[in-house]
């Protein structure tokens, strides 16, 4: 089938968060949890609204993607997450921008005072 | 326009939990806070936390815990001059009564019942006319699922068309216990628009309610009345008020 034209395509929003916990996790384990927390929060129909899909994860940071009218939803649905496979874990959202490789830098500009403060502090 | 800066100002540490006060401070900092106010609950032995951090800014708060309303007025005579957020424990209808009648307190917490809202119009006037902040502690709908967060929710609901109608200070708050707990201002706001607070409202219990309550309370900061306005310096050289 012939793809949409562009005027015609969801316009996204791309959220570049940092996934606080003890230990390391899955990437498997974040999706259901998120998908979890949007089921109990939101139901089914507002799941389907907002769009989430977890496009890059590892260690500790990730990139989401959600509709842009449901940014706000979506970041609250990202802050009901309190554990991920029962070890304590919370999402702190570093930035929302319009493209990926927008997110992606956001993601990056936060690199060295996350790790400052993870090593002695934070475990 | 400055970036608001945001508070804290119900955030436990050992003895409360397991967490050191220090921890919970850099966690906030790193989270954007600009400062957080230690609460933890009275019936501890030095419930009174002093830290002091270099990136942020940790008040000395307490949370009262009294069984019966008449004990709550000796606690806050107690605990007034020590600390600068005294906030009481809340969910108890006599005790709400008790706390929102008192212009020495600075926050009614967690005021919601198991029945309703734990405020109703007397209430929310008594705390409009001696300035206690009613909370919003958003702890209440992370930490629980179906029927508990619905009710939460609509309790919530309801105390905030109280609360803006008789124009009650309102605050929001992490009620955090331990450090996973806490939650980013940009989060705490997407939550609070989960039971119908607008955008303005929840930045104005973030920042401008916490600086009300602190800098009233601190004794360097000097008397505010009426149509005086704290303003900070950095803002004042950069001539935002010129």
């Amino acid at each position: 089938m012939k793809i949409l034209p562009p005027t015609l395509r969801d316009t996204k929003r791309y959220l570049a968060f940092e996934l606080v916990s003890v230990r390391p996790v899955a990437r498997n384990d974040l999706i259901r949890e998120i998908f979890s927390c949007a089921s109990y929060l939101v139901g089914d129909m507002g799941s389907s609204q907002c769009g989430i899909r977890l496009l890059d994860f590892e260690g500790s940071r990730g990139v989401l993607r959600c509709l842009a009218d449901s940014v706000e939803l979506t970041r609250a649905i990202l802050a009901i997450l309190s554990s991920v496979e029962d070890e304590q874990a919370f999402v702190y959202v570093l930035g929302v921008s319009g493209t990926v490789k927008g997110a992606t830098k956001k993601c990056l500009e936060h690199t060295g005072e996350v790790q400052a403060g993870i090593s002695d502090t934070y475990i | 326009m400055s970036q608001p800066r945001f508070y804290d100002l119900n955030v436990h540490s050992r003895p409360d939990g397991n967490t050191e006060p220090e921890q919970m401070a850099s966690m906030a900092d790193h989270i954007g806070y600009s400062g957080i106010a230690i609460t933890n609950h009275s019936s501890n032995k030095d419930a009174v936390v002093e830290v002091d951090m270099q990136d942020i800014k940790v008040f000395r708060g307490v949370e009262l815990m009294a069984s019966k309303a008449s004990k709550l007025h000796g606690l806050v005579g107690m605990y007034r001059n020590k600390v600068d957020v005294l906030i009481v424990h809340g969910g108890n209808e006599d005790v709400n009564r008790a706390a929102v009648e008192n212009p020495n307190v600075d926050v009614l917490a967690h005021p919601q019942t198991p029945k309703d809202g734990g405020i109703n119009h007397v209430l929310a006037r008594s705390a409009s006319e001696n300035n206690v902040a009613i909370e919003f502690n958003m702890d209440a709908i992370i930490k629980s699922r179906g029927g508990r967060r619905v009710q939460t929710l609509s309790h919530f609901r309801k105390n905030l068309e109280l609360v803006r109608k008789y124009g009650v200070p309102m605050l929001l708050t992490s009620n955090a216990v331990s450090r996973f707990d806490m939650r980013a201002p940009r989060e705490m706001i997407a939550l609070a628009s989960l039971f119908g607070m607008t955008r303005d409202e929840a930045i104005d219990a973030l920042s401008k309610t916490p600086e009300n309550i602190i800098y009233h309370n601190h004794s360097s900061a000097g008397p505010l009345c009426e149509g005086v306005e704290m303003i900070h310096e950095e803002n004042l050289s950069k001539g935002e008020f010129l």
